[in-house]
């Protein structure tokens, strides 16, 4: 926002409906932002970095939702922004109830906005009584907060003593300019915007500066966001003209508010880091301003300038996300960019290839380059691929919510930890595994954690644990979710499965146990509560999670807790694949369903009924796939025939392929066959061999499908 | 539409540029803003259960495009592949296709009154695909609406109910 805004300076019929969409998304990470930092904002030390950082998303919201028009998010984020500002200037103590009507207001936000975005016209859900209780608690209505013996400690430590500014006088240094008539409409602001206050311009020093003496009872913050509707924020210097003794306090603050409501996208309040450790824009460079920031041996002047703007964001976002500067692109612009590469290495790979049989002595320098040119290819490969990943803290960041308002409603305790929120996952992947995972940690908070009493009852803590982890093994990425509640029961869910009239014995291995929970309609919850326990849910995680080509594992132990591991590939453009040959084509099967292979005398396959083969693996009979025939392969070379085996598993069956020869492991790029032909039967996808030429992938799934019908 | 509806549209529009190929003894042309590029042949890599016009699919720069042999699908007498033998990749509508022919012989452009409507043949080819014929001196060009032949159900290119 802050860039769109400064980049339509000075023009003032531009179409803003190109940006709604950066303000969407804006919006829409300020509002998450604001809901972590609630959810992490300890009530009784909440410093003042926290609360203004709140603050801060609320007001970019408002700022933005104003300039756009929609009035009733403006609104309701004014009134957040209200409560806020009395929060971060401690006139109030925040308490639980403002924290639950702040995350509901900003739910109440994010819907507000979806209806915009969408376009949608139909009444909106009122948010006349958030409006009425945030109204409440900011007046201090509410409860009186526990005693506030910790804050007084922190106000002590760092004295945020003037709470409003009064009447103040500035000097405002505008430039370097290439153009400083552009700073002449600085000083129109003044005039055309009654009760801002007086301009005068002084003598400059430099050709390219102007410089200004101000009157006025607006904070810099306010006033830097109306001079940058003419010149660039870095090149505003504002400072105190003369130290004088403090004017007697005016409550001038809303009357600064109305200035900005209407100001395009009011970015997010930048000021120097020595403004951030004293608290923040409403007395920087007000009086007090030395006294309120002693441990800081900077003068007090607010600088904006590029690089304090991004030291005060990184400070307020608590280094819980590591992002620097970032651009968005669209994915399909990605996309090209890493076909592209995958073209490159393979033109790379033929090249090398041709040059192989070339004399070294003669063309050192041709074959150098070509082994430059394959590291570069190389490393430019890896750096394309991973611009699609992206942390794991995006899906990691909307379970703390989730949790506390289940926990809330089943009257449980719960804490939430998460490990390895920095491992990253393709995009494509994150979105896709957002859902099952909720799922699990659903679970884990109705069944796996007892409540409080049982807990107690159990001699374990009262508050149960679930933790969400992330790591990268070799080329898969897996993720956990661990509870210490109260684990699989072996008996209940033996018991459950008999019932259901299902093939099971007492003698099977836990692991074999805890598969059955898979099973289609499988629950073994007393009680179907709204929130799980009806017997839909495991089978589709698992099903979901084998769609990415990944897998699921169960560790259980009774009294104790259980843990399930979701082992994904890193990305679904790339899959490790096993290339097999049947007559003179190459097919890939997907290596994460590959089971064994082996050779076998023909006589080793049975034949029933319709023609249908069976061979005996061990102790199981498995249907027999030919490639050959499912894909009529034509042989030129009679002497040949299908004599291996591969065991492949899909949707917790197991089929047999014949196939001629097993040629090798090797990553797949997969391209999609639909995109300009159409689906083909038996086949999830193609891929582009070493040499050039396409090779078909198997999807595995319906061949299991197949032979079962 | 019609076809004289269809001539009209083209006399509006005025001279157009077709690219012309052989197929065995025939002249074929089609709209150059269709055609994306042309390509010796390599041997695509078989799909099974496509009908045998559907020669299977290459890979053009990291895109998996789709070969149709038009002379199979044309019934011509022979369908060799030798160095002559020319693959036309066609941009329809976002979807890449690449088509064998014989071999490319030149871009021209027709003037509208150098079309003529096509007489109601008895033929393999849709009647609705072709456009009508060009007249250039003794030469005849059977001029093809590509991107409706190309989208025909029995073509086996798009999925059913797309």
């Amino acid at each position: 926002m802050a860039e769109t805004h400064q980049d339509s300076g000075g023009g003032g019929d531009i179409d803003l409906s190109q940006f709604y969409q950066i303000f969407f998304e804006e919006a829409g990470e300020n509002l998450d932002l604001m809901e972590t930092m609630l959810l992490n904002l300890n009530l009784e030390t909440a410093d003042d970095e926290e609360l203004n950082g709140i603050f801060r998303c609320a007001h970019s919201v408002k700022g933005g939702a104003a300039t756009f028009g929609f009035a009733d998010v403006a609104e309701l984020t004014h009134k957040m922004e209200s409560l806020l500002d009395r929060l971060r200037r401690h006139e109030l103590q925040p308490n639980a109830a403002m924290v639950d009507v702040l995350l509901e207001s900003a739910d109440a936000s994010r819907s507000l906005l979806a209806r915009h975005q969408t376009g949608d016209t139909s009444p909106a859900a009122p948010t006349g009584d958030l409006v009425m209780r945030i109204a409440d608690l900011a007046a201090g209505n509410a409860p009186p907060p526990p005693v506030a013996k910790p804050v007084a400690a922190v106000v002590a430590a760092k004295p945020a003593t003037p709470v409003v500014a009064g009447q103040r006088q500035l000097e405002i240094k505008v430039g370097p300019l290439a153009k400083p008539e552009q700073a002449d409409a600085i000083a129109e602001l003044f005039r055309d915007i009654p009760g801002l206050g007086t301009i005068h311009a002084l003598s400059s020093d430099r050709k390219d500066y102007r410089v200004f003496a101000v009157d006025t009872a607006s904070t810099d913050d306010d006033l830097l966001d109306l001079f940058t509707f003419h010149v660039s924020r870095e090149q505003i210097e504002i400072r105190p003209a003369v130290v004088m003794s403090p004017v007697p306090v005016t409550p001038v603050e809303d009357a600064s508010h109305g200035f900005f409501d209407g100001a395009p996208g009011a970015p997010e309040i930048a000021t120097a880091p020595a403004a951030v450790e004293a608290g923040f824009g409403f007395f920087d460079g007000a009086p007090g301003a030395p006294v309120s920031a002693p441990e800081v041996s900077v003068v007090p002047v607010v600088e904006v300038q590029g690089v304090a703007k991004t030291v005060a964001k990184a400070a307020a976002s608590q280094a819980a996300q590591p992002e620097a500067a970032t651009i968005r692109v669209a994915i399909s612009k990605v996309d090209q960019l890493i076909n592209l590469v995958g073209e490159l290495v393979i033109t790379q790979a033929m090249l090398a290839q041709n040059s192989r049989a070339l004399d070294p002595a003669v063309y050192q320098q041709l074959l150098t380059g070509l082994a430059d040119l394959d590291r570069n290819t190389r490393d430019l490969q890896e750096s394309v691929m991973s611009i699609r990943m992206i942390p794991m803290s995006i899906v990691f960041s909307r379970f703390p919510r989730m949790l506390r308002d289940l926990a809330g409603k089943l009257g449980k305790k719960v804490d939430f930890v998460t490990q390895g929120e920095a491992t990253e996952l393709d995009k494509g992947l994150v979105e896709k595994i957002t859902d099952p995972l909720t799922h699990l940690v659903r679970n884990s908070c109705d069944h796996g954690i007892e409540m409080p009493a049982d807990r107690l009852a159990a001699g374990k803590p009262e508050t149960g644990t679930i933790t969400l982890s992330a790591s990268h093994q070799g080329g898969s990425i897996v993720i956990e979710v661990r509870d210490d509640g109260k684990g699989l029961s072996r008996e209940k869910i033996l018991k459950k499965a008999k019932e259901r009239g299902m093939d099971v014995s007492d003698q099977m291995s836990d692991a074999d146990v805890w598969g059955l929970i898979f099973a289609p309609g499988f629950s073994t919850a007393d009680v179907v509560t709204d929130v799980s326990g009806r017997g839909v849910g495991m089978d589709v995680v698992k099903r979901n999670i084998a769609a990415l080509n990944g897998t699921v594992e169960i560790d259980s132990a009774e009294g104790f807790g259980m843990r399930v591991a979701v082992r994904l590939p890193l990305t679904l453009a790339i899959m490790d694949g096993m290339s097999v040959g049947v007559g003179d084509e190459v097919y890939i099967l997907p290596l994460s369903s590959v089971v064994e292979s082996f050779q076998v005398k023909s006589d080793a396959v049975s034949t029933v009924g319709q023609g249908s083969q069976l061979v005996k693996v061990r102790d199981e009979y498995m249907p027999v796939i030919e490639l050959e025939k499912v894909f009529q392969v034509p042989r030129f070379d009679f002497d040949k025939n299908s004599d291996i085996m591969v065991v492949v598993e899909a949707d917790g069956s197991r089929v047999v392929l014949l196939v001629d020869e097993l040629l090798g492991q090797q990553q797949v790029v997969v391209k999609n066959l639909e995109s300009n032909y159409r689906k083909v039967p038996n086949v999830s996808g193609a891929t582009i061999l070493g040499d050039g030429k396409v090779a078909l992938i198997l999807d595995t799934g319906a061949l299991v499908r197949r032979s079962r019908h | 539409m019609g076809m004289m509806e269809k001539m009209d549209e083209l006399s509006a529009t005025g001279a157009r540029e077709y690219l012309t190929f052989r197929l065995d003894q025939e002249e074929y042309g089609i709209d150059i803003l269709k055609v994306q590029e042309i390509r010796g042949y390599e041997p695509p890599t078989r799909v099974a259960n496509a009908p045998n016009f559907i020669k299977g699919v290459v890979n053009l720069r990291g895109t998996i495009v789709p070969i149709v042999d038009m002379r199979l699908k044309f019934n011509c007498a022979k369908a060799d592949y030798d160095s002559f033998t020319v693959v036309i990749i066609l941009n329809l509508r976002h979807r890449i296709v690449g088509i064998v022919v014989d071999s490319v012989s030149d871009v021209m452009e027709l003037p509208p009154e150098a079309l003529k409507a096509a007489p109601d043949i008895e033929s393999v080819i849709d009647s609705g695909a072709v456009m009508g014929l060009g007249s250039l001196g003794e030469r005849m060009l059977i001029l093809l609406d590509i991107e409706r032949l190309m989208s025909a159900p029995d073509m086996g290119l798009v999925s059913s109910g797309e």
